[in-house]
């Protein structure tokens, strides 16, 4: 068994054009490790995000299994192992639901392993199997949010990057997408990252936390610690 | 009744031109969001190599096959090379290195081949006795071998586009680069082979035309008209829309076929204008177009 982690950061940073979002953050993921990144609007978690899995390019280290991944484009990132859920779900709206998911497996050999691995996303998104046929864009938010999370993990990533995946909906829905998951992600030993605002849900089946304020990590432990951690408790789960 | 024949005919047969040139727009505005205004040129250039050849003796039917492969090649490299370069930075770039494209090729076509009439070879028979009579109206050959090329180019883009994955790549970077990225596709291959597809089509088309436009002889100046025509095909199909360049292309083809014919007042030299107000009017009107579902930011 390798010594080193799944995905290990290091001083990495990363902004927009002359801006510098990111200062020097340190971050680590084991391999099916699930861990939750927070932080309030403007702390650069989506910053984050994007840097990890190669949409906008960054400075300092990303290492996956030890090796150093230099500034990687997304497809290559995607082919270390490492998918992103991006914020807005990034819909290809003009698509139906099954060429989403067909997109989603452009890395798989063969297009009877697309199908077999599209059929087992519509067994735990039946919803999604209902809509099959339908042009992506016309789905509900909450559709289009399982929809991103299948598309996301049709390459059978070994590590799924969540940029707030609870944006906009119900806290019903929500609650149910963190189920599905913590229990793909128990399943299939997929290693989870998120990024949330709402912290509590991502809490509960999260098992390590970073904290980010203003583009660098103020803090970070397991997920019990931060619960029992009343400053953070009342800052980030509002009770 | 011949008479109205023998328009719809003759209009049908620009109108396929102005399919082949629109649905070369469809492909790099669909990569793109970008109108590649230097897509006639790339057709003229490569109809100028297909007269070189012919001259060097060799059939345009043999022709015409390493002329549509060198329009790939053309459209893949500019791509590669002077397209994405600028393409971070933003659309004006990319217009204003399109139009250096447009006048570089008509300048280096002028150049190696000079400023004088070509006598274009015909890929079709076409002389006396050579068509159908349709109700008293002349089908030429020829122009039902353009309608034919025609359809089966569009029968084979909307195969690609919906049967294999690599259309399906290409409508995912065409929906949503980003998504399609972070799905594992490679975008700037799928960019480069978009633009090459484009201008093989366009040297199919350029090959064509030349033929059909009186007085059928090539020049510099052959496809000024014909791309401002497909310009305003595409668009008042929507410029997203495979439909809509084979529609807006016959609607086009066809109208001014008719209008040139039946409204006396009006000399050829109108339909340039009538499709700038066709282009102004679109925009003003319904910027996506018949079928198109995005609209063009800017020009």
């Amino acid at each position: 068994m390798s010594q080193s982690p799944l995905l290990e950061v290091r001083g990495l940073r990363a902004g927009y054009g002359q801006i510098n979002v990111l200062q020097d953050i340190d971050l680590e993921v084991g391999a099916g490790e699930v861990v939750v990144v927070l932080g309030a609007n403007g702390a650069g978690k989506s910053t984050l995000m994007s840097a990890i899995s190669g949409l906008i390019p960054h400075t300092g280290e990303i290492h996956v299994d030890g090796k150093p991944v230099g500034n990687p484009r997304p497809d290559e990132m995607l082919k270390h192992g490492i998918s992103l859920v991006p914020q807005g779900r990034g819909t290809l709206t003009a698509l139906d639901v099954k060429d989403n998911l067909r997109v989603g497996g452009t890395n798989l050999g063969s297009k009877k392993q697309v199908e077999e691995e599209m059929d087992r996303w519509f067994t735990i998104f039946p919803r999604l199997a209902e809509r099959r046929d339908q042009v992506a864009g016309t789905l509900s938010g909450g559709e289009q949010q399982m929809l991103a999370i299948a598309r996301a993990l049709m390459s059978k990533p070994r590590m799924l990057l969540c940029d707030e995946i609870s944006l906009g909906l119900a806290p019903l829905i929500i609650q149910g997408l963190f189920e599905t998951l913590g229990k793909v992600s128990a399943e299939s030993g997929t290693a989870l990252l998120l990024v949330e605002q709402n912290a509590e849900l991502a809490l509960d089946i999260a098992s390590r936390v970073y904290l980010l304020e203003v583009g660098a990590v103020a803090s970070s432990g397991t997920a019990a610690s931060f619960r029992d951690n009343n400053n953070i408790r009342q800052a980030y789960l509002g009770y | 009744m011949d008479i109205f024949l023998s328009r719809l005919f003759a209009g049908m047969t620009s109108g396929s031109i102005y399919v082949l040139i629109a649905l070369a727009l469809v492909v790099v505005f669909r990569s793109s969001t970008t109108i590649n205004f230097a897509q006639g040129e790339f057709a003229l250039f490569t109809a100028y190599v297909a007269w070189w050849l012919t001259e060097r003796g060799l059939n345009i039917w043999v022709a015409i096959v390493p002329v549509v492969i060198l329009g790939f090649i053309m459209g893949a490299l500019a791509e590669r090379f002077l397209i994405r370069p600028v393409r971070k930075r933003d659309e004006t770039a990319i217009l204003i290195v399109a139009l250096g494209l447009f006048t570089g090729l008509n300048g280096l076509a002028g150049w190696i081949w000079g400023s004088d009439d070509k006598v274009f070879p015909t890929m079709f028979p076409s002389s006396e006795g050579t068509y159908f009579s349709v109700f008293g109206a002349r089908l030429h050959y020829d122009a039902l071998f353009v309608w034919l090329f025609t359809a089966a180019t569009v029968i084979g883009l909307v195969l690609l586009f919906k049967k294999t994955s690599l259309g399906l790549e290409m409508r995912a970077v065409a929906t949503n680069p980003e998504s399609a990225a972070l799905c594992g596709i490679k975008v700037g291959r799928i960019l480069t082979l978009s633009w090459g597809l484009s201008a093989a089509i366009g040297s199919l088309a350029g090959v064509m035309l030349v033929p059909t436009i009186p007085p059928g002889q090539l020049n510099l100046a052959s496809m000024f008209h014909v791309l401002i025509f497909a310009s305003a095909a595409a668009l008042l199909g929507g410029l997203d829309s495979i439909k809509g360049a084979v529609v807006g292309g016959l609607i086009m083809g066809v109208g001014l076929a008719m209008i040139n014919g039946y409204v006396s007042f009006i000399n050829g030299s109108f339909s340039l204008t009538f499709a700038l107000i066709l282009i102004v009017g679109v925009l003003t009107i319904k910027p996506t177009g018949l079928y198109g579902t995005r609209r063009l930011e800017r020009v």
